[in-house]
């Protein structure tokens, strides 16, 4: 009866069964106490109840049959399929059973041959024997008596048969004096008194004759008999004719009536009684002994079955808890903390439900702490993967094999591949057609390999793709079953360093064109001032020599002043004049003012119609396309078929849009050594650069919020990549920026 | 839920109850003819009394038993209830006349003892003592001032028994005494 919880109805239902049999039984027995003492009361209203207590004793043992027949085949049912705890009670059943039933064979045997023999004893063939003779002796001492009255009576009556009438009664009288005799007269035909002589005075009249008393009179035959009083007083009753012989005609006869005396007839009454008393128990001698058998058998069954009823209702009771607490326990097994069992009672068993309860309570706590550690774990799980995945910055958990076990989206990112579905994949089988993850890849492999845990350094990674330096850092993480797992964060620093050369750069120019120009101008009025003062009044070979000098002294001045000027250009941060423009409109512009240039360049444009305007300073963006259309040509001196695309390109990025815009060739491409430093200010291949072309370019487009990328074509020939925000919102808000690292990772 | 009935079938069920009231509907050791032959009564005085002539069985097992030393004891049960229309008859008089035979050994004779009085009769044999046993002569049994309006319905019936037996022996035995035997009620309208 376990469940989350034992209801109320099963546990009631057995107890209101348990009263209402104690009840019935209980009624049962005061049923029987009170028909056995109405028995015994009053046996003539027992005989009527008969058949009622056989019957109540009979639907007794039937009831009693259909319980245990119930009882016995449920727990025949459950031992068969093995329903916990039926072998238990099966066990306990066969113990007490056998504990209740085996005394009571033994009682019930021992009494019904106590009984036997008991009742036999009763009956002695040395008692019956006694008796008899008593008997007979009693007979015979009366049998003396009756006869001598017998025989003085019939003398009497002879003797009177010739008296008179007076005689008669006188002699009666007399005799009946002599004789002590109680009564005696003589009777004539039709039983008519002739005379009569009495002991009581009170009385006048002879009691009345019996029947057969007349009948052997009549015959003429002499009567006598015994005749037992109700006091136990013997009467000897005496008749006789006054003669035997028929053929005289005279019907007179006489009657005496004897008293035993008392002793005798005590004596006589008691051998009476005991042999009565005898007989009576002799005839009952077989139906007591079977009633008694009967009985015993019947109450020997009563309390057989009621005893192993009992021991099955009592296993049962014993093992309900057992079978809750294996319930229970299976219950536990599925995971259902929730199981209560109910309080058996306060003994060691209910101690144990008790136990199992506070196990289950506290099982129950632990899972909901579990349950809720869990989720706490999975909240920060998911935090974790939501800061990972905003993160710029590259993690990788690698194992000692280098199996990938996270891996976040700015980590492929950055080494150029897609680490989404790594998870489960060693890093090194996922270096094909990716250089730069190569080199990462050695580079983790050398220091594991050196065995190296915990390590912080710059890894220079160089690749057709550019070159990429990541500031990278590894921490060993013990793992649960005590492998060790590398946990590697790595950041692209390339564009970082990158702008503090930017800036160092800057404050050089910056520095240049306050320490150089100033000087510049005083050299040069100085060296104008010189020819003029002195050119005409020197010999003109010497003039010749000063102009010379000082033409190359203003000249190289002059040469100096727009590399200063130049470098002020690219250390200088004008205010910006954001407008709307068509940015296509300006690509053609552009185009067309270097086709007559060099008749010999192809220059084709590829604009995207999507993009209708954008929100820039208009003139920096024509110096953004002057710059690179001019590094273009440079690029293309002394090809063949030179030719230069410009291509415009829409893109967006969730709300950010961007215009792309590409300018390539065909003519040798950057040099793979430089690829990473072309936008720093003196990087250049060409001999009459100045190195500051590309440098400006991409600071305009910092300054515009855009990015501008360099690589070389897979079919040859450099390509630049520039990108703006169309709107001056996007250029500023926070947002975009990450959008645009989106963009940027598309775009490569 | 399974009942007792599927255990035990019926036909067990009432073979066991028959079973058990045998020993009250037939006894083997009282064979023979009982019944009250006749009843009457008579008016005398405002008393009713009763006369009946009743036939009890006689055979050699009773004679045996006798002379073993048994009592029979022999009943006459008398009801006369006022007849009712629409519901049970009303008790108005439930008499018991009960007598006792025994055989005397020392003296060789039959007694007839009635068992309220303590009058005793001596019988040479047996037949006399039955006839007179089954001969009731002015039993008075009801009195004009119990009787109220209405017809009332007088019945006899006579039982016998083997008597004497301790009342607790009596508990003990009373489903193998076969020593029981009662006859059909007489019944007659009483004339008010």
């Amino acid at each position: 009866m376990v469940t989350a919880g034992v209801t109320d109805a099963t546990k009631t239902k057995p107890r209101w069964r348990a009263v209402a049999l104690v009840v019935l039984w209980a009624g049962v027995g005061v049923g029987a106490l009170l028909l056995l003492a109405k028995s015994v009361q009053n046996s003539g209203e027992f005989s009527r109840l008969q058949p009622w207590i056989l019957l109540l004793n009979l639907i007794g043992v039937i009831a009693l049959l259909a319980l245990l027949a119930r009882k016995i085949t449920q727990l025949v049912r459950d031992y068969r399929a093995h329903v916990p705890g039926s072998r238990l009670t099966a066990r306990t059943v066969a113990i007490f059973g056998a504990l209740v039933v085996a005394p009571l064979l033994i009682v019930y045997l021992f009494s019904l041959q106590f009984l036997n023999r008991g009742i036999d004893s009763w009956f002695h063939v040395e008692v019956k024997q006694g008796l008899n003779d008593a008997l007979v002796l009693s007979r015979s001492a009366l049998d003396l008596r009756v006869r001598e009255y017998s025989r003085h009576t019939e003398n009497l009556a002879h003797s009177l048969l010739d008296a008179s009438a007076e005689d008669v009664a006188h002699r009666v009288y007399e005799e009946r004096r002599a004789t002590g005799a109680l009564e005696m007269a003589v009777f004539g035909a039709h039983e008519r008194v002739i005379a009569v002589s009495l002991e009581n005075p009170l009385e006048s009249l002879p009691s009345r004759p019996p029947a057969d008393l007349l009948r052997q009179v009549g015959e003429r035959r002499a009567y006598v008999s015994l005749e037992p009083q109700a006091g136990g007083e013997y009467l000897i009753r005496t008749a006789a004719p006054f003669t035997e012989n028929p053929s005289r005609r005279d019907d007179r006869y006489l009657i005496a009536i004897y008293e035993v005396p008392t002793q005798l007839a005590a004596l006589s009454e008691a051998v009476q009684h005991a042999y009565s008393q005898y007989g009576e128990l002799a005839a009952l001698r077989e139906p007591l002994k079977s009633s008694f058998r009967l009985t015993l058998t019947l109450v020997l069954l009563l309390a057989m079955l009621a005893a192993i009823y009992g021991a099955i209702f009592s296993a049962q009771r014993l093992v309900r808890p057992v079978q809750d607490l294996i319930e229970g326990t299976r219950a536990v097994g599925k995971g259902d903390f929730g199981t209560r069992l109910p309080l058996p009672s306060r003994d060691e068993m209910g101690f144990l439900v008790h136990s199992f309860n506070d196990m289950t309570k506290r099982l129950r706590r632990a899972r909901e702490e579990a349950t809720r550690s869990q989720h706490v774990v999975e909240r920060e799980r998911e935090r974790l993967a939501i800061i990972l995945a905003r993160l710029t910055t590259g993690v990788v958990v690698v194992d000692r094999e280098l199996t990938v076990s996270i891996a976040n989206q700015a980590a492929g990112a950055i080494l150029g591949t897609d680490l989404s579905a790594a998870t489960g994949r060693a890093l090194p089988d996922l270096t094909a057609g990716n250089e730069r993850l190569g080199q990462f890849v050695a580079a983790l492999a050398v220091r594991f390999a050196a065995g190296r845990g915990e390590w912080r350094e710059q890894l220079d990674l160089d690749s057709a793709s550019g070159r990429c330096i990541l500031m990278c850092a590894c921490t060993p993480q013990p793992g649960a079953d005590g492998e060790v797992g590398y946990v590697i964060v790595f950041d692209d620093i390339t564009t970082l360093l990158q702008a503090q050369r930017d800036a160092a750069w800057g404050e050089v120019a910056r520095r240049l064109a306050h320490e150089i120009k100033n000087p510049l101008t005083p050299i040069q009025l100085s060296a104008e001032l010189m020819r003029r003062r002195f050119l005409a009044s020197m010999p003109p070979q010497d003039a010749e020599v000063l102009e010379r000098a000082t033409r190359t002294i203003v000249q190289q001045v002059q040469t100096m002043q727009r590399m200063v000027n130049a470098f002020s250009e690219y250390a200088r941060a004008p205010e910006m004049r954001i407008t709307r423009f068509s940015l296509n409109q300006l690509a053609g512009e552009v185009a067309d003012l270097y086709r007559p240039h060099d008749a010999r360049v192809e220059i084709r444009l590829e604009l995207d119609e999507r993009i209708d305007g954008i929100e820039a300073d208009r003139g920096r963006v024509r110096q953004i396309l002057n710059n690179l259309v001019i590094n273009a040509l440079e690029a293309l001196d002394g090809v063949a078929n030179p030719r230069l695309e410009i291509k415009t390109r829409f893109e967006q990025g969730g709300d950010a849009k961007y215009a792309v815009v590409t300018v390539c060739d065909n003519g040798p491409g950057f040099q793979r050594e430089l690829l990473s430093r072309v936008f720093d200010p003196y990087v250049t291949s060409k001999p009459k650069g100045t190195g500051l072309g590309l440098a400006i370019v991409k600071k305009i487009v910092e300054e515009h919020g855009g990015r501008v990328d360099a690589d070389n074509r897979p079919e040859g020939g450099g390509r630049i990549r520039v990108v703006l925000p169309v709107t001056d919102s996007t250029r500023s808000g926070a947002g975009a920026r990450d959008r645009r690292g989106e963009l940027r990772r598309e775009i490569v | 839920m399974l009942r007792a009935g599927q255990f035990i079938p019926r036909w067990v069920l009432s073979s066991l109850i028959l079973a058990a009231c045998a020993p009250v509907a037939y006894a083997d050791a009282l064979d023979g003819v009982l019944q009250v032959r006749s009843a009457y009564v008579s008016v005398e005085g405002g008393v009713f009394s009763l006369h009946a002539r009743i036939d009890y069985p006689v055979n050699p097992v009773i004679r045996d038993a006798l002379h073993d030393g048994v009592t029979l004891t022999v009943e006459l049960d008398t009801r006369i209830e006022r007849e009712r229309r629409f519901w049970f008859n009303a008790d108005v008089v439930e008499l018991m006349l009960r007598r006792e035979l025994d055989y005397h050994a020392v003296s060789d004779r039959y007694l007839v003892r009635d068992v309220r009085t303590g009058n005793q009769k001596s019988f040479a044999t047996l037949e006399e003592a039955l006839t007179d046993l089954g001969t009731v002569e002015d039993w008075p049994v009801l009195t004009e001032p119990q009787l109220a309006e209405g017809s009332y319905r007088i019945s006899v019936r006579a039982g016998v028994r083997r008597g004497r037996l301790p009342a607790s022996l009596r508990a003990l035995m009373f489903w193998t005494d076969d020593w029981h035997r009662v006859s059909e009620w007489y019944t007659w309208l009483l004339p008010v």
